[in-house]
């Protein structure tokens, strides 16, 4: 019976070994909820443990994601600070209580527009929506990459592009309101009025009418996935030709081995664009760390890791560099993206479009 | 008359219970685990889901068509892998007891492979290797093949899943007494006769138990169908983005006690009709070795087939090896080591502390409960035994998604009684020890049963006038225990600990939506690197975690020692 009593020697070790390991990670801590790609998630984290000492924590979840964590945990929050992913889950997150502002001493070097009046939220870097395309996989389809949201609707195309679900998905949850943007538009110029309400917010024949494109559209999905940049790695895997997602996430996986496959192109009748948000979480544990890393955050060193790790957003602090394989924003066309209505109405259009679009038969 | 007789033989082991101290606070600890960790939690969610909120909904998804369709999708994929799993592996039992050709050895420890397999390595290897641009579909054969949908997932469930099929039908088949063939050969029947009219009928129990263990498996798993469904939506994956995009606990309620019926039915069909109408034990021990079949065509045909499957999975689980050291597998193949670096530098040194503490503090507690509940319902047959033994085997019965979901809403809030705390806050990060009190006891509620069955099947085959005798010597019932019953089925308890570890290691669906920011586990990283396409990055954490698991096992071997082939005892049922 020795080898059962080392046995439990062992297990009772081992038990000891658990609870001593909370207890040795004493000091300050911060505990981040993070939207971007996982490798820029490593590298601000070990960044600002390094400057801080505070020893810093992440979980990566895509912003419905983190919307839907954030509401769970609402009377006992998880996460002091919420760093990165579109702007309009910030916006529905204030709406509903989640986040609380912070005049951040740092945040007037942040152009106003890429900033919340209310201080709820402040943007750490700017992106434009594009097609990420296959160039091989098109070459046999027989079709050139997409420069129109009408081509992602081609016969030929059944079954290969990919987008995330815009519940989980900030990306794609703004490729949805770049359709409502332009339905909007075009009812604007039919008759004044039918497009925009009055107080500039697309109306819901402007929302019906981007369920319809996307109804057209789900008969050449794939399949939705989780996370917003997921269909571009789809679409250099070859799994499928053409995918929605954000330029700077084309662009990273172009230099993360996808160079000569994947190609990025933008509609020409508009796309939308993204403010990667960061707020701090409302009632959150460690509120002075967290806000020790929104300070941090805004600032223009903090901003240069990016592109260390190839992600390629726009920063927002004018002091930063912007790396020469970023976006150009005035090379491109942008449609009027409305955060605010945007962001108001994220919750109804991400339940309907799992009710209707996800979920139907193709 | 009989009744009686029986209630006084209960009333009899009440008292013997009660006049044993210890066996009685076993019991009670016994029960107040699986009320808390298996009932509660079920209960929560069935409230739940006959809220006022809930109701309304049950109607909508059993009325909408779109949702037919995917309980639809969902059973289709049950019965189809259900069928396809149990010929693979019968094939693969019948293979190994009756024929007699090469490699044996090498092929059972193939297919045995699968049970510590990582999930997501058979899906994202498998769409690697033959997805669109598959290396073999498309770099060899040239083809487009589109393996999303319903037979890319029936293929891949089927390899990850048969050996539950191979290792029950295995030991029936070397239970089968070979005098029957001898039999019906010396009454003149052909080796098809024989097969037909002898060798099938007595196995159709476990053909049947095999086939419903599958359609179990296959309705309740996740990981597969979140990777390779393509449109093909079934429930487990619409209630992980009911909970995931949208937290909508009623909804995912409503859908998991929808996901649940057909797993619970079939399960208890299982256990309590099937397993009964064995007829292979009524001769007892087999009386000499199973005849060979040696028509070539047969022979070396059903060879042929195993060995083309065998070649199948060492590709698949090749290429989960290979693509965790090249760059971006099936794209560009340079070999290098920056997966293992990523992973190591970011959360996979944490994820592989944190999961491997927390599964080694829950194997022991998982061995243990399934060894002392065999006993209770083996050894001291009492009125409410086969109640605690259903009980723990709804930890394994009843989908993993469905305990999640469970979890979160039955222990997010402290359960209290009046001012005092029963129960404290369990699961996310403000829960008891960051979330990881919730883990632990998910990953002993998943693996107990393994332990519970090993533990029961070796109990049943030793003698109780062993443990009798310690009584008589006036040892209690715990001494007696561990003195006598714990060494004679030590090979079960090891063989249950190895289940329980690895089954801890390898789960998933469980633990998906009550994994905090204070605990990484590894499955939940795999996930978001499969997510997110870069299979390396998978393939790398796929690999640790076998070695992981492969290291764990061998020193569970030495310390609880093997020498006496544990695993080929338990296996055979010899």
């Amino acid at each position: 019976m020795n080898k059962m009593l080392s046995f439990t020697a062992l297990v009772f070790a081992l038990i000891a070994l658990l609870i001593a390991i909370p207890a040795s990670a004493q000091g300050q801590t911060l505990t981040v909820l993070c939207t971007p790609q996982e490798d820029w998630c490593v590298a601000m984290t070990a960044a600002f443990q390094a400057e801080t000492g505070i020893t810093t924590n992440y979980v990566r979840l895509s912003s419905g994601e983190s919307l839907a964590r954030l509401r769970a945990a609402q009377d006992n929050p998880e996460f002091s600070v919420w760093w990165g992913g579109p702007a309009d889950a910030f916006i529905a997150a204030a709406a509903e209580g989640l986040i609380e502002p912070y005049e951040s001493p740092n945040a007037a070097a942040i152009p106003e527009i890429y900033r919340d009046a209310d201080n709820f939220w402040a943007g750490v870097y700017v992106g434009a929506l594009g097609f990420c395309s296959n160039v091989q996989v098109l070459e046999e389809l027989g079709l050139e990459p997409p420069t129109s949201w009408d081509d992602l609707l081609a016969p030929e195309l059944q079954g290969n592009v990919a987008m995330a679900h815009p519940a989980t998905s900030g990306t794609a949850f703004t490729a949805f309101w770049t359709i409502v943007t332009l339905r909007a538009d075009a009812l604007e110029a039919e008759t004044p009025g039918a497009g925009y309400d009055e107080n500039g917010a697309p109306t819901q024949a402007a929302i019906d009418a981007a369920f319809e494109y996307y109804a057209a559209l789900n008969n050449n999905i794939l399949q939705y996935t989780r996370s917003g940049s997921a269909p571009g790695t789809l679409a250099g895997q070859g799994e499928v030709a053409v995918s929605i997602i954000f330029s700077h996430d084309c662009t990273k996986l172009q230099e993360e081995g996808f160079e000569g496959i994947l190609v990025t192109t933008f509609p020409e009748e508009g796309t939308g664009y993204e403010i990667g948000g960061m707020a701090i979480v409302a009632n959150g544990p460690e509120p002075e760390a967290a806000r020790a890393w929104f300070d941090w955050a805004l600032t223009a060193e903090a901003q240069n890791i990016g592109p260390t790790v190839n992600s390629l957003q726009l920063p927002t602090n004018p002091e930063a560099t912007v790396s020469p394989l970023s976006v150009d924003l005035s090379q491109i066309n942008v449609v009027n993206y409305n955060f605010q209505a945007a962001g108001a109405n994220r919750r109804t259009i991400s339940e309907r479009f799992d009710a209707e679009i996800a979920t139907a038969p193709q | 008359m009989y009744n009686t007789m029986r209630e006084s033989q209960q009333f009899k082991q009440i008292n013997a219970i009660l006049r044993d101290p210890l066996l009685a606070l076993a019991l009670l600890l016994m029960i107040i685990f699986v009320v808390t960790a298996v009932l509660l939690p079920l209960i929560a969610m069935i409230g739940e889901s006959a809220s006022e909120r809930g109701q309304p909904l049950f109607v909508r998804y059993l009325t909408d068509p779109v949702y037919q369709t995917i309980i639809i999708n969902t059973l289709v994929l049950g019965v189809l892998v259900g069928v396809v799993g149990t010929a693979v592996g019968f094939l693969f039992a019948f293979v190994q007891v009756r024929l007699n050709v090469p490699f044996k050895r090498l092929i059972h420890i193939i297919a045995l492979i699968p049970i510590i397999s990582p999930p997501f390595a058979v899906a994202a290897s498998v769409i690697v290797l033959f997805g669109r641009s598959g290396t073999v579909t498309r770099g060899i054969f040239g083809v487009r093949y589109d393996i999303y949908g319903l037979h890319g997932l029936v293929l891949v469930m089927t390899l990850s899943f048969f050996t539950i099929a191979y290792l029950n039908l295995r030991g029936m088949m070397q239970a089968l007494d070979p005098a029957l063939d001898e039999a019906a050969t010396n009454l003149g029947a052909g080796k098809w006769r024989i097969f037909r009219t002898v060798t099938l009928p007595m196995l159709l129990p476990g053909i049947a138990s095999s086939f419903l263990l599958l359609f179990i498996e296959a309705i309740a798993d996740l990981s597969n169908p979140l990777v390779m469904a393509g449109n093909y939506e079934v429930l487990a994956t619409r209630i992980y983005v009911t909970i995931i995009g949208l937290y909508d606990t009623t909804g995912a309620a409503v859908l998991s006690v929808i996901l649940l019926v057909p797993s619970l039915l079939v399960f208890i069909v299982q256990r309590y009709w099937i397993s009964r109408i064995s007829v292979v034990s009524v001769t007892g021990k087999p009386s000499g070795t199973p005849q060979t079949i040696d028509y070539p065509l047969v022979r070396w045909g059903l060879y042929a087939l195993v060995i083309f499957i065998c070649g199948l999975i060492v590709l698949v689980y090749g290429m989960m090896v290979h693509g965790a050291f090249t760059r971006v597998p099936g794209v560009r193949w340079d070999l290098t080591l920056a997966n293992f670096d990523f992973i190591i530098n970011g959360l996979g040194g944490q994820a592989m502390r944190d999961t491997t503490t927390l599964s080694l503090l829950a194997t022991p507690i998982a061995g243990l409960i399934g060894m002392i509940i065999a006993y209770i319902v083996i050894r001291k047959e009492f009125f409410g035994g086969n109640l605690l033994d259903f009980g723990a085997m709804l930890g394994i019965a009843v989908p993993g998604t469905i305990i999640g979901i469970g979890y979160i809403l039955a222990f997010n809030n402290p359960i209290t009684l009046g001012d005092f705390v029963l129960i404290p806050k369990l699961t996310g990060g403000q829960g008891v020890f960051g979330g990881a009190l919730a883990i632990v006891l998910v990953f002993i509620v998943r693996s107990a049963p393994a332990a519970l069955r090993t533990g029961a099947s070796a109990l049943s085959q030793i003698d109780p006038s062993i443990e009798e005798a310690s009584i008589s010597l006036r040892a209690d019932s715990a001494r007696t225990f561990r003195r006598i019953t714990l060494p004679l089925i030590r090979p079960a308890f090891l063989a249950g600990l190895i289940y329980a570890f690895a089954r801890s290691m390898t789960t998933i669906s469980a633990i998906i939506f009550i994994t905090t920011p204070q605990t990484k586990i590894m499955t939940q990283q795999i996930l978001n690197e499969v997510e997110n396409g870069r299979y390396g990055n998978a393939f790398a954490y796929c690999v640790l975690l076998t070695g992981l698991v492969l290291i764990a096992i061998g020193i569970m071997y030495v310390l609880v020692g093997a020498q006496t082939g544990a695993e080929r005892r338990i296996e055979g049922g010899r």
